[in-house]
This record gives C-alpha cells, structure tokens and sequence, in this order.
C-alpha cells in the first residue's frame, strides 16, 4: 500500500525566519522522490512537516488527499529514518524492529515473526538477539529501515540516512534502498545534499534551495534542463558564461561575453530578452577537443593550467582570455598527451548541450 | 615526597575513625585505647551493668537505638519514594522549557539545597502545625503532629533536589530523536515514557535512590526539628553523646563503616563483573565478524601489586602487633572482664567507705551558718517578686 503526498503552499517559520517557503509539490504514490538541497535548505524541516513532527505555520500537508493537520506522527500513515538513525540502544536489534508491534499490542508469537521476516528482508537472519551497538553502520542502516518498514507506512521518510557511511557502503546502500523500495512498492521520499544519491535511485527530484524548491521534475531533466542557475550549479557541475543576450532565434539564445558570442539553449518557461543580463551553462563533459570532421557550433579558446587524473576521467582546468575559469573533463580513453599545462587551445561546444537563463546566484560562489 | 604527602592525608582522613573502631573492642566504659582494659564484644552485644548498677546499653540491647534506626529506614524509604519520582518529573520538565525561562526554572529548582536544613525543618513544622490546627480532630491532625510524617517531607525538599540534578546530568546526554521515533513507529506519550524515558533513567534512578536513602539516613539538622517527639538514629547518637559518650558508640559506627565498605565493595565487584561480561561479549562479536585468529591469542595477565600495598602491609603490622600485646598480655576473654570488674568495684568499694567515714554534719549540709536553702530556685516562690511585672500576655 501506498499513498499519495502532497504539500500545499506550505510554509514553516521559526520566528520571523521561513524554514520553507510556499513548497508545492505532490508526490505519486510508490514514487521514490527525492529532496535535494545545501545544508540548512530547510529538507528535515519539510520531512518534519510531512511525519507530523512539525506543523506547518501556512499550507497543508495531505496523505492519500487527506488533511493532516492535527494529526500527530503516531497517528500518521509515515515512518521516518532519523538523519542519526535514532536505533533505541537499549534494546536488541529484534525488539528495536518490533517496536512499533509492540507499541500496539501485538503478541510475542506475531512480533518474533514478524522481526524475522523483516531481518530477512534487510539480508541479517539470525542476527537479532545482537545489541545495536554490535552491529556495523551499514547493518544499523537497515535495521532502521526495518524498523519503519515494521509499521507497514505508507510512506517511507528518510533523512539522509547515507551521510554516515563511508563511499563504498553508500554505494551498496544506494542499490539496496533502491530494491528494498520496489519489493515493498511504498511511496519513498529522500532526502540528501548529495547529488549522486538523488540522481542514481529517484524518480523524481525536487531541488530546494533557502526554503524554496527551485525546481521539481525527473533527474535526467533537472540535469540536462535546469531551470535556474542555483540547479544548474547545484546539480552536476557547470562552467557560467557572463554576457548579455544580443540576439534570439527559435528556442535558442544568442550570448555576448567578454570572450566571444555563444548560442545556447532557452527554457521556455524564463523567458529572456534581448540585452537582459544572462548566464550560459556549459557541463565539463559537454566541452571537447575538436578531432577532424567534428562541427560545433560553439568554439571557446583556453588556456590550460592544471590537470586533474580521476580514473574514469581527466579533468582540465583553463582559463579564458577574461580570466574566468572554466573546467573539462575528457574520458580516459582518449589520449590527451598533445596537451599540457600553459598550451593554448580551442574546444567545441554543442549549442544544444548549453544552457542559457536569467542572471541569478549560483550555488557555488 | 608524594607518598607521605597521601599517607598524612589519608591519617588525617580515616585516623579518627579507625581510633575509634579500636575503642569499640575495649572493654572500658569511655571509649578508650590507652589504659587497655580487655578485648571485648561486650559493646556489639549486652553492654554492661556497672558496679555502681547503672546500665550501659550495648549496641544489641539498646532499644533507643533500635527504634531509632527503624524510624530513619521508614523515613529513609518515604524520601526515596518522593524524592525520585519529583527529582525525575523536574529533571523531564527541565528538558521541555526554552530558553531564559529554562535558567530561572533551573535556579529555582536547585534552590533548596541552598537553604539551611534547620530553616527547612523548622518551617515545615510551622505549617503543619497550623494545618493540623485547621483540620481539628482527625487524620490531618494526625499527620500534621506525625514526626516521621513531617521529616519525610522537610528532607524531601531538599534531597529531591540532589535527586533532581542527577537526573538533569543524565538526561543532557539523552537523545531526544529517540522520543521522536518512537512517537513516529506509533508509541503513545505514555509508552515513550515507559518504554524509552525510564529504561534510559534507570542508572539514574537507582542512583538517585541510594543518594537519597542516604542522604536521608544520615541527615541531622532537619530532623531534629521535624522529628517532633520521635527520633531517629541520627537524633538519638546526638542525645546519647549529650549525656556522655559510650563505646556502644563506637561499635555502631563501625558498624555502619562496616557496612559501607561492603556494600561498597560488593557493588564495585558487580559492577566489574557485569563489565567483564560486557567486554567479552564485545569481543566474541569482534571475533566471530573478523573470523580470523590472529586476534584470537590468549593474553595471560602477569601477576601485579597492588598500588595500596603499602597501606594494606602497615596496617597489617599494626594489627599483628596490638593483637600479639593483647594476648601477650592476657587482655582478652571473660576472666580479663571479671578481673577488671573486681579491681573497680573494690576501688568503688574503697571511695563510699572513705565518704562514709568523712560524714557531713547536719549544720554543713543544710548551708552552715548563712543557713536557709542557698540555691536560686526559691526566687519563683517568691509571690512579691514579679509583683510589678505586667506578665506574660
Ligand atoms: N527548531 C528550530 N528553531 C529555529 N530554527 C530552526 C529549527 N529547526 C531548524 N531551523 C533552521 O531551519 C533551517 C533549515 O533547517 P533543516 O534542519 O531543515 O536543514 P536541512 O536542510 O535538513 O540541513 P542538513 O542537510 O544540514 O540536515 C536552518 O537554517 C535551521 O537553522
Ligand atoms: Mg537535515
């Protein structure tokens, strides 16, 4: 069973400070949705809100389009995976995942085998009589999640349950999360500041940013389609291109920079007009170094200045005639032996592979 | 230099009460060591009849004491039933208030332990004297005069407040999110306190117990004012050693020390038991996750002296040493008692024969020539005197 969430214009304050500001979004059920955000963006607060633990200041928060206001986390169709876990430790791994059986009265007999099934699920038969303390981050981590899994919620919150582990684990963690979801065919709703984790396992991602979501859609889009310099920064990394718009034909827009004239890709949603102040994204991986036969309708002239070797790729950093910086990265396979720190050369970008919008703060300054 | 420096601590810290544990085994009527009469338990068990046959009590005959040690444990117990349960309800409500009011709540909260204890026993008295006065006859004037009643409630004042800031010290380290999770997997308020809250408390609640039950035990200032016409152990060895002081004394004090060191001990071993249990099972799990032996070589632990060995040898020396006088000596066993007995019974003897033969004449005991009564306590007999004294109103 799953069910529906939706938040409408909710806002929380504390104080005279918004938490969140006027979120709308509405999750479908057996969705894995994922909230991606900087510190501080407000996520725990939104999950708060939406498991009870946090009334709204403003908006409603709805479960299956039932109003929950004043209705307590006890009650609530929801089960939350604390950012710290929050495993009681003074209880077996068993009683910690029976808990909320336990809580209902259900009898001894119904709460073991229930446990059991559950530690099946999570992949740690006969590990229950063990003592939280003497199990392993990543064996905690899903202990957590069978507890919540225990109450049969509707919807599954989870805070950043990740943070704590080291790469490798999360990256098993990432897998298993994502085949827990689609065994048990709940509604997931994530939270992370780690763009990867929200990209590889959701369906959908909201990027929030100071309270407000900048943006809502399915990875590939927020990725390939930002809508704001904050996601287009945010997600994945971007090389701006400062200038003015000098000219627009299509979908497309034409930029003057400091270092020459780009043409890039409008949103249709923002639109922009001639001589508005304006940023083009280009992605590292979208830069090249032309070979014979290839045609860009792009060219940027660099200067190299550091290299950066990370296994799958190379990593240059250059700097343009104005002195922004500005970052590519070549598959290994290719040789870039010709190129050296200091050498001047010109690389190619595809106009559909850019991204123009309106002048705004990035998320990295 | 740092060892004498502990040894000369140490004397001045335990020096008195072990001189006064040696007294308790003296036969002697003052507590004692140096003119040693015989080694004894006389002060554990009867005490004696003097030869003058007065009754010195021993700890065992001694019904003051026993009534009074009966009355601190019933008190003793009280406080610990009222004391956890508001140092605990305190301490949680500590945790739900914000901000500057959280400072205010917390002075006021640890106030009492500020107050003097007699200020504390005396006003509770006050009020209650003038309940019990409202209530007429019946159970509120009963209660409202019932000594063990009103020093169970002046020590709670204030021992709920030590009880209040263990609590405090072991919630700061409590994790709130775990109040929050069980909420989130469906407990009630109810179960989260039961369930979570008291389970986390219980090291604290124990220890809260102790302290109190002692702190009760032990407790004088208080009590002497709200203990009314009853008495409780602390009340009784301070009237005893109004009219002297006995070795029965000396032998309930170590007593007491006797069983402070036990349990003392017995909880440490516990407590190291319990540990040791807890490291092994730490490192079964350690061993069975690595499944290699590597680190399954026994350690064999080499033989260590103790650091107090210096300590436990002196006083060895010196146990041996007073003991081999003592049978040396013969200053022990019941002939030894019989024999001082005698020695001052005779001597006794030998003092009202020399008062007998020095007989006062009648003049010299009724005043000599100023005759009439000399003492002042004629002066209120005397109906003139407060003749222009308005009176007591
Ligand atoms: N109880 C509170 N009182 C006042 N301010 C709060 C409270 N809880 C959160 N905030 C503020 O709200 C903002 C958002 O906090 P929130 O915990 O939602 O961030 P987050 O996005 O989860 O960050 P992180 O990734 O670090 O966990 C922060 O600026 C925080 O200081
Ligand atoms: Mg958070």
């Amino acid at each position: 069973m799953s069910a529906d969430v939706e938040l409408s214009d909710v806002s929380v304050t504390f104080g005279s400070f918004y938490a969140a500001k006027n979120v709308n979004v509405k999750v479908n059920g057996g969705e894995f949705f994922s909230f991606l955000g900087p510190s501080g963006c407000g996520k725990t607060t939104l999950l708060r809100a939406i498991s009870g633990f946090q009334e709204p200041s403003e908006g409603k928060v709805l479960i299956d389009n039932k109003d929950m206001s004043g209705i307590g986390p006890n009650k609530r169709p929801t089960a939350l995976i604390f950012q710290n876990l929050a495993l009681f430790p003074l209880m077996s791994v068993s009683e910690n995942i029976a808990f909320s059986l336990e809580v209902r009265g259900v009898s001894k007999e119904e709460r073991k085998k229930r446990a059991d099934e559950l530690l099946e699920l999570i992949a740690l038969e006969g590990q229950g009589e063990k003592k939280v303390h003497q199990l392993s981050g990543g064996q905690k981590q899903r202990v957590a999640i069978a507890r919540a899994l225990a109450v049969e919620p509707k919807v599954l919150l989870l805070d950043e349950p990740l943070s704590a582990l080291d790469l490798k684990l999360r990256q098993r963690m990432r897998t298993e999360l994502r085949e827990i979801q689609k065994r048990v065919n709940i509604t997931f709703i994530y939270i992370t500041h780690d763009q990867g984790e929200a990209l590889t396992m959701s369906d959908r991602i909201a990027v929030m940013n100071e309270g407000e979501l900048e943006q809502i859609g399915k990875c590939d889009e927020v990725y390939n389609n930002p809508l704001t310099p904050f996601v287009a920064t945010f997600v994945g990394e971007n090389n701006p291109l400062y200038g003015k718009v000098t000219g627009i034909e299509g979908d497309k827009a034409q930029i003057e920079t400091a270092d020459g004239q780009y043409l890039a890709m409008m949103n249709d949603s923002k639109k922009l007009n001639i001589g508005d102040e304006s940023i083009a994204f280009v992605r590292p991986e979208s830069l090249f170094i032309p070979r014979d036969g290839d045609s860009f309708d792009n060219k940027i002239d660099v200067n190299i200045e550091s290299f950066e070797f990370e296994g799958n790729l190379k990593n240059f950093y250059a700097r343009l005639q104005s002195g922004a910086k500005i970052k590519f990265s070549v598959p290994n396979a290719i040789d870039t032996s010709s190129i050296s720190s200091g050498s001047s050369i010109a690389l190619g970008f595809d106009s559909s592979k850019s991204v123009i919008l309106p002048k705004a703060s990035l998320a990295i300054d | 230099m740092m060892g004498i420096y502990i040894f000369i601590f140490f004397a001045y810290l335990f020096g008195p009460l072990i001189i006064m544990s040696i007294t308790a085994f003296n036969s002697a009527e003052f507590p004692s060591i140096t003119p040693w009469e015989c080694f004894s338990f006389r002060w554990f068990n009867e005490g004696k009849i003097a030869y003058d046959g007065q009754h010195l009590a021993g700890l065992l005959s001694d019904w003051r004491l026993h009534d009074g040690i009966i009355s601190s444990l019933i008190i003793g117990a009280g406080v610990v039933t009222l004391s956890v349960p508001i140092g605990m309800a305190a301490a949680i409500v500590l945790t739900q208030v914000r901000s500057q009011l959280r400072d205010i709540y917390y002075s006021i909260s640890i106030m009492p332990v500020l107050f003097p204890g007699v200020i504390i026993g005396i006003s509770t008295v006050v009020l209650w004297d003038r309940i019990a006065g409202l209530g007429g006859e019946g159970f509120i004037s009963d209660i409202g005069r019932n000594g063990i009643f009103l020093t169970i409630l002046a020590q709670t004042c204030f021992i709920s407040t030590y009880c209040f800031l263990i609590f405090v010290a072991r919630l700061q380290r409590f994790d709130q999110t775990q109040e929050e999770a069980a909420l989130d997997l469906g407990a009630s308020q109810t179960q989260v306190f039961f369930k979570i809250l008291v389970p986390y408390l219980s090291p604290a609640i124990a220890s809260a117990a102790v302290i109190a039950f002692l702190f009760s035990f032990e407790n004088y200032n208080t009590t002497v004012f709200s203990i009314l016409s009853d008495q409780t152990l602390t009340t009784v060895i301070a009237s005893k050693v109004r009219l002297g002081i006995s070795p029965a004394l000396s032998a309930l004090a170590l007593t007491i020390i006797a069983l402070t060191i036990i349990a003392a001990v017995t909880y440490e071993v516990l407590r190291r038991r319990a540990e040791k249990r807890y490291a092994e099972s730490q490192e079964k799990f350690v061993k069975e996750k690595a499944a290699d032996n590597r680190i399954n070589k026994k350690y064999k632990a080499g033989f260590k002296i103790p650091k107090g060995i210096t300590a436990i040898l002196l006083i060895v020396v010196f146990a041996t040493y007073g003991a081999t006088q003592i049978v040396k000596n013969d200053l022990y066993g019941q002939s030894c008692i019989d024999a001082a007995d005698k020695e001052k019974k005779s001597k006794f003897l030998e003092q009202l024969q020399t008062l007998e033969s020095n007989e006062l004449t009648d003049e010299e005991l009724s005043g000599g020539s100023l005759g009439g009564n000399q003492d002042y306590g004629d002066i209120f007999g005397d109906p003139s005197l407060f003749q222009d004294f308005g009176g007591f109103d």
